[in-house]
Formats: C-alpha cells, sequence, structure tokens
C-alpha cells in the first residue's frame, strides 16, 4: 500500500550552519538517485535557507525510512554532516497523514520561521517543478502538491495571516500605504545613507515610490545611495528648502540631537496646503523630536513604534494561523478521501478479477463435463456472469463508498483478507485441484435451485 | 405594486450585511458580492422611479418618504461610482443600510398628494431632484469625513487600521471630501434656489419662515463657510474631514429635524 513519508529538518530543528550543510541548489540529480532505489517510488525535495524536507511515496515505510536517512548523511550531507545519532536528532519523520499534514503546512506558511511568508510557496513550486522536470513526481506527489498550493491559496484568502506585513520596513509601506493613495507620484527624502535607510528604501522602492533624495553628512555616501536606487544627492543644509516638497521623510543619522525639530516640520508644513507628511525615524537616539507627531499633518513613527506594530502584527498572524490550521485539516481529510480511493483501485479490480477467474474456470469444468452445445455454453456465460454481477455489486459499491470514510482503508484489509485478494496467485493456481467435482453445500445454486 | 421598492429594500438589506461580514470576517468575495448587490438595488430602485406612476394612488417625488429614496438612490450612484476608482469598501455598509431603510420608507403608510401651487411639476421635482443629488453628493463626503477621522485618529494612537480588507487611505479620503463638497454643493445651491421658486409660485413670497425653510437657509450658509474654507482658505485636511460631518449632521436636521421638531 502506498505511503507517504518525509524526513527534513528545519529552522526549529537543526541551526543554520548544519542546515546550509544540506542545502542543495539543483535537486534533480540527487533525486533521480534517491529514486533509483527499489524502497522509494517518488521524490520530492525542498531545499530552502531555513528547510530541507525530503517527500517520498512508498511500498515499504519501514526501509524507506532507512533510505532516506542514508540519503540525508550521504548525498545531502555528502558524509560530513553530523553523526547519524546527532542527524537523527535534528530532523524529523513524518508519515502518512502527518506527512501530508505537514506538506500542506509548509506551503500555506504556517510552519515558516516569520508566518504567513509569501516565499516559501514560490520555494515549494520549484521544488515541485524541478522533482516533476526530473522525472522522479508521480500521481501521488503530484496530487499531493496540486493539494498544497490550492491549501496555500485557501489559506491566502479565507484568513489574514499573511495581511499584516512582520518586518520593520514593510511596516513602513503598510503605514505609507495608509496614508498616500499610491507612491507612485510620492517624494521621499532619506536622510542619512546607512544600511536601515537602504533596507527601507528598497521596501518603498519595491511598491513604486517616486522621487528620491538622499541627504547625507557625507554626500558621497548620498551620492551612491542615490546613484543605486536612481535618486539625487544633496547636502545636509539643503535640508529646509528639500522638507516642504517632501511627502515620506526616512531618517536615520548619528547624533544627540534631533536633526528634525517640531518648529522646522511646522514651518515645512505650513507651504504643503493640508497634505500629509509621513516621517519615519529609525536613527537611535532619534533623529525626530516627538512632538512633530503632535502635527496635525504630520505622522511620525520612530523604530519603536514600527517594532511595536510588527509585534502586534506577528500576534495577529498567530491567531490568524489557528483559523489555517482548520483549512489545513479539511485538506488533508479531502486528500486522504482521494488516497484511499486510490488504494480501493487495486482492490477492487483484484476482487472482480477473482470473481470471473473462478466462474471461468468452473464454467469450462462443468460445460465439457455435461457435453453443453455452444448456444447453452452461452446461456450459461450469462447466468454466470450475472451470478456473479449481482454478487460483487454489494461489496463492490460498499468498498467505493467507504474510500470517503476514515474508516476505508480499514476496509480495503478487511476486503482483501475475506477474499482472500493477497493470496490470489495462491488461489488461482489450487483452485481447479481443490474444488470438489460437485458443488459444494453451501453453493448459492443450491437456493436457486430449490 | 411596490415589488420593485420591496426588491430594492431587500437587495440593500443583503447587501449591508454581506458587506459587513466581507468587512469582518474577511471574505473578499463576499466584500464583492455585496457590491454587486448594491448595484442591482440601484437597478430595482431605478426600476420602482421609473413605474411610480403605475402606482394607485401615484405618489409624487416630492413626498418625504420618496424625496429620501431618490436622495439614497443618488448616494449609492455616487458610491458605485466611487468604487470604480478608488478602494472605498468601508463604504458599502452605511449606504447599503441608509438606502435599505430609505427604500423600505417610503413604501410605508399613504403617500401625500403632491403640492404643486401653479407650476405644473418641473419646479417641485427639479427642487426634489437637485436637493437629493446635493444631499447624496455632501452625505458621501460626511461619510469620508468619519472614516478620515477614524484612520487619522488610529495613526496619530499608532495603532494598527484593521488592514485584512484594503481600507481606503487618508489621501483617498481626503480627494472623496473634497470632490463631492465641490459637486455636492452648487447641486445643494439650486435645491435651495428651486425650493424658493417652488414657494414663490406657491405663496408669492421666496422664504416662508418655516422652521425647515429657515434651517435650510442657515445650512446652507454654514456649508457656504465650509466651501470657502475648504477651497480658498487653506483648511487642513483633517478639519475638513470634521467639517464634513458636521456640515452633514446638520443638514440631516434641516431636512429631517427641523420637521420633527415642528
Amino acid at each position: 500500500m502506498t505511503k507517504i513519508v518525509l524526513l527534513g529538518m528545519n529552522h526549529r530543528t537543526a541551526p543554520v550552519d548544519v542546515r546550509e550543510r544540506f542545502a542543495v541548489d539543483a535537486t534533480g540529480s540527487v533525486l533521480r538517485k534517491l529514486v533509483d532505489r527499489p524502497e522509494i517510488a517518488e521524490a520530492t525535495l525542498i531545499s530552502t535557507c531555513n528547510r530541507v524536507e525530503v517527500v517520498v511515496t512508498t511500498e515499504n515505510a519501514d526501509a524507506a525510512q532507512h533510505v532516506l536517512y542514508d540519503f540525508f548523511a550521504r548525498d545531502l550531507g555528502e558524509g560530513e554532516g553530523p553523526s547519524p545519532g546527532a542527524l537523527s536528532e535534528m530532523t524529523y519523520l513524518r508519515e502518512g497523514r502527518q506527512a501530508v499534514e505537514h506538506v500542506f503546512r509548509v506551503a500555506s506558511a504556517i510552519d515558516s520561521m516569520v508566518v504567513g511568508e509569501p516565499q516559501i510557496l514560490g520555494q515549494v513550486k520549484d521544488a515541485y517543478r524541478e522533482a516533476s522536470d526530473a522525472g522522479v513526481c508521480g500521481a501521488v506527489l503530484s496530487r499531493l502538491f496540486q493539494r498544497a498550493f490550492a491549501t496555500a491559496k485557501r489559506v491566502k484568502n479565507e484568513t489574514g495571516i499573511a495581511q499584516r506585513p512582520v518586518s520593520v520596513a514593510r511596516v513602513a509601506v503598510d503605514l505609507a500605504k495608509q496614508i498616500f493613495e499610491g507612491l507612485e507620484d510620492k517624494s521621499a527624502l532619506l536622510i542619512g545613507a546607512g544600511e536601515m535607510i537602504e533596507a527601507a528604501l528598497v521596501a518603498l522602492h519595491d511598491h513604486g515610490l517616486g522621487e528620491r533624495r538622499v541627504v547625507n553628512r557625507t554626500q558621497a555616501n548620498a551620492q551612491a545611495l542615490a546613484d543605486r536606487f536612481g535618486g539625487s544627492a544633496h547636502a545636509l543644509d539643503e535640508l529646509d528648502r528639500l522638507l516642504p516638497d517632501s511627502d515620506v521623510v526616512l531618517t536615520c543619522v548619528g547624533g544627540d540631537d534631533p536633526i528634525l525639530t517640531r518648529e522646522r516640520v511646522e514651518r515645512s508644513l505650513a507651504g504643503r496646503r493640508g497634505r500629509p507628511l509621513f516621517l519615519i525615524d529609525i536613527g537611535v537616539p532619534r533623529n525626530v523630536d516627538p512632538g512633530v507627531h503632535q502635527l496635525e499633518s504630520a505622522y511620525l513613527y520612530d523604530l519603536d513604534d514600527l517594532q511595536e506594530v510588527a509585534a502586534a502584527n506577528e500576534e495577529e498572524r498567530r491567531r490568524e494561523s489557528e483559523r489555517a490550521e482548520r483549512i489545513v485539516y479539511e485538506e488533508r481529510e479531502q486528500f486522504e478521501g482521494w488516497m484511499v480511493a486510490l488504494q480501493a483501485v487495486p482492490t477492487i479490480r483484484d476482487l472482480r478479477d477473482r470473481a470471473e477467474g473462478i466462474r471461468q474456470s468452473e464454467i469450462d469444468r462443468f460445460a465439457g463435463r455435461l457435453g453443453l452445445d455452444g448456444s447453452q455454453v452461452d446461456t450459461l456465460e450469462q447466468l454466470t456472469r450475472s451470478i456473479v454481477n449481482k454478487l460483487m455489486h454489494s461489496p463492490i459499491s460498499r468498498l467505493r463508498d467507504e474510500t470517503d470514510r476514515e474508516a476505508g482503508l480499514v476496509r480495503l484489509e478487511e476486503a482483501r483478507t475475506l477474499f482472500g485478494l493477497d493470496r490470489d496467485d495462491d488461489a488461482r493456481e489450487d483452485a481447479p485441484e481443490d474444488a470438489p467435482d460437485d458443488p459444494p453445500d453451501d453453493d448459492p445454486d443450491e437456493e436457486s435451485r430449490a | 405594486m411596490y415589488a420593485l421598492q420591496y426588491i430594492a429594500a431587500a437587495l440593500y438589506l443583503a447587501a449591508g450585511v454581506g458587506a459587513v461580514l466581507g468587512l469582518s470576517l474577511p471574505a473578499p468575495k463576499v466584500l464583492r458580492g455585496a457590491r454587486w448587490g448594491l448595484a442591482l438595488g440601484a437597478g430595482a430602485q431605478f426600476f420602482a422611479f421609473a413605474t411610480l406612476h403605475r402606482n394607485q394612488p401615484a405618489p409624487s417625488l416630492t413626498d418625504l418618504g420618496y424625496a429620501i429614496a431618490v436622495m439614497a438612490w443618488l448616494a449609492v450612484l455616487v458610491t458605485l461610482f466611487l468604487l470604480t476608482r478608488i478602494r472605498l469598501p468601508g463604504f458599502v455598509p452605511p449606504v447599503a443600510f441608509v438606502g435599505f431603510l430609505a427604500t423600505f420608507a417610503a413604501t410605508l403608510g399613504r403617500p401625500e398628494a403632491a403640492a404643486t401651487g401653479d407650476v405644473g411639476t418641473t419646479i417641485p421635482h427639479a427642487h426634489v431632484l437637485l436637493a437629493s443629488a446635493g444631499l447624496a453628493a455632501l452625505g458621501i463626503a460626511g461619510l469620508a469625513g468619519f472614516f478620515f477621522l477614524w484612520e487619522h485618529r488610529a495613526l496619530k494612537r499608532r495603532r494598527s487600521v484593521a488592514r485584512n480588507v484594503p481600507m481606503p487611505s487618508l489621501e483617498a479620503l481626503d480627494r472623496v471630501n473634497r470632490v463631492t463638497l465641490a459637486v455636492g454643493f452648487p447641486l445643494l445651491s439650486l435645491g435651495v434656489l428651486t425650493g424658493a421658486l417652488w414657494l414663490d409660485a406657491q405663496m408669492g413670497s421666496y422664504f416662508g419662515g418655516s422652521l425647515h425653510e429657515t434651517w435650510m437657509v442657515i445650512a446652507w450658509t454654514i456649508y457656504l463657510g465650509l466651501v470657502a474654507l475648504r477651497f480658498v482658505g487653506r483648511q487642513g485636511a483633517r478639519q475638513a474631514a470634521a467639517s464634513a460631518v458636521a456640515g452633514f449632521a446638520f443638514l440631516i436636521f434641516a431636512v429631517l429635524g427641523a420637521r420633527v421638531v415642528s
């Protein structure tokens, strides 16, 4: 019976220096190597900076586990990773429904370091595409990943898990969007040219920020940043001239005294005719007088404010992830139904084959002995086929119906045992010899003859 | 013959409930459905007005209930137009519920006979349509002002506004406020003017001195001041928002409250 098995390590189970040793760029060749093993039918490898996970399908879960540990140690770790004991502590193994649920949670970013982050879905899609291109992703894993993408879409659309930004830079962008209709026609004034300013500028730039002007004590640094983002560089003494035309002000410069005092900002607001001014102060100590926030059209957020909003948003995402878990549960149930239905197909086929085999062998035996002519054999064929179909109809229908339920796999096992389907070959060989010449006492034909 | 009004009222109610659900769940699809409900309600109400003359007895547009229904219908149309331009999902519930109440209220009670004097129906109907359109636009300005004050307060308190469903930005709300004030005030002025003409035709005087007329003149004067402050003076966005809310509250009192008081 096909089972899904997953072995992985992530940011919670292994430190980054271990994870990076197992990370793989091109997964196709290693996956082909894995699928060459007889225990593994299909395989996919998700390798990101926060996780390395191998998902496989197998007919023998115990043997597959050993293969996967071996694969991790030899092929991914190239023998340089931790000892087998340490490796088992740094990894997690999921089987069956737990594996399915895990894949759905990963794709939906519930399992991510930053819950709801958007990159993971793309990374899982890439992993699936590479496995498909390498020809190691069959019907089961294809279905699993398609459902994982659908689950991620539902989680994104039906919950607020990805709505609220959790990084300081994204929070700043989100606040800017709360104030301004669009950033395309807005002008930004950047006071400072350090890494923090650059990170915030990247986020604003990604959202289509219009004009960028960089002011810095060292004008060469301002020029370098302006050149990278297509802006203009200015000296610090131009600040009063630039301020009234700026919609977004980003500051992060050294110095004990605020560079933007309340009076300075108030003067610049006078020329703005009530247009709002958004100030982001990420300097420590602060570069903008906190009193600026009391000015009517000025909205000042310092680093603490942004971090507070980010923390509140993260908490909100966690709350939303509970709703996301319910969606994952529903989708997992549906996928399991599909898996059971998939398992039911060979059982139903075996059952039909077995019944047809018995019917055919009995016809052959009795037709010769009774000396029946062609038309009589045809009639007998019709009669026995009708009896077999009617007898098989109920158990086959029941098996099909049960695949939708949790007990579906148990029913399949029972059916295989009850009808001796796992001993099918033996039964076929034994049937002619063991079968009595006369119909048995409990032959259903007895009843019809009576 | 009130079937179309009932259908319009039901559609507005469904749109309002859908919009509240869409915003609170949040469920963008439900919110989109609510917008369609609002549009269908406006369509049904249009046909209700178009077939008004078939009612027995046929109500006049000058009937207060119908005048309010016209105002609500125009407010719905303005909102639908703005929704195509700006993200204003928060506007749908209040507009839909006002639409429902106004449409449903218009079907209650027997309509009064139209008092038209000797000016036919042109001036009274022009008065109702122009004043209703002005009220609708200024109502939207008030609503934009309310949302502006709400978001401004949240930003000043440094609390993240619920962003599950995209809310309009302060800039967008200010723009809606400015545009609807610019459109609504001339319409209101024409409504007041045609009202005076109607009065003159009925009573031989442009001003009868009733409570409604007195308060309307005061309301119009206040709006004149607000428009001057907004477009000639240097009124900030927050004051403009507060003015729009207060101005519309005053206007509603002048139209409805004064009748109740009298």
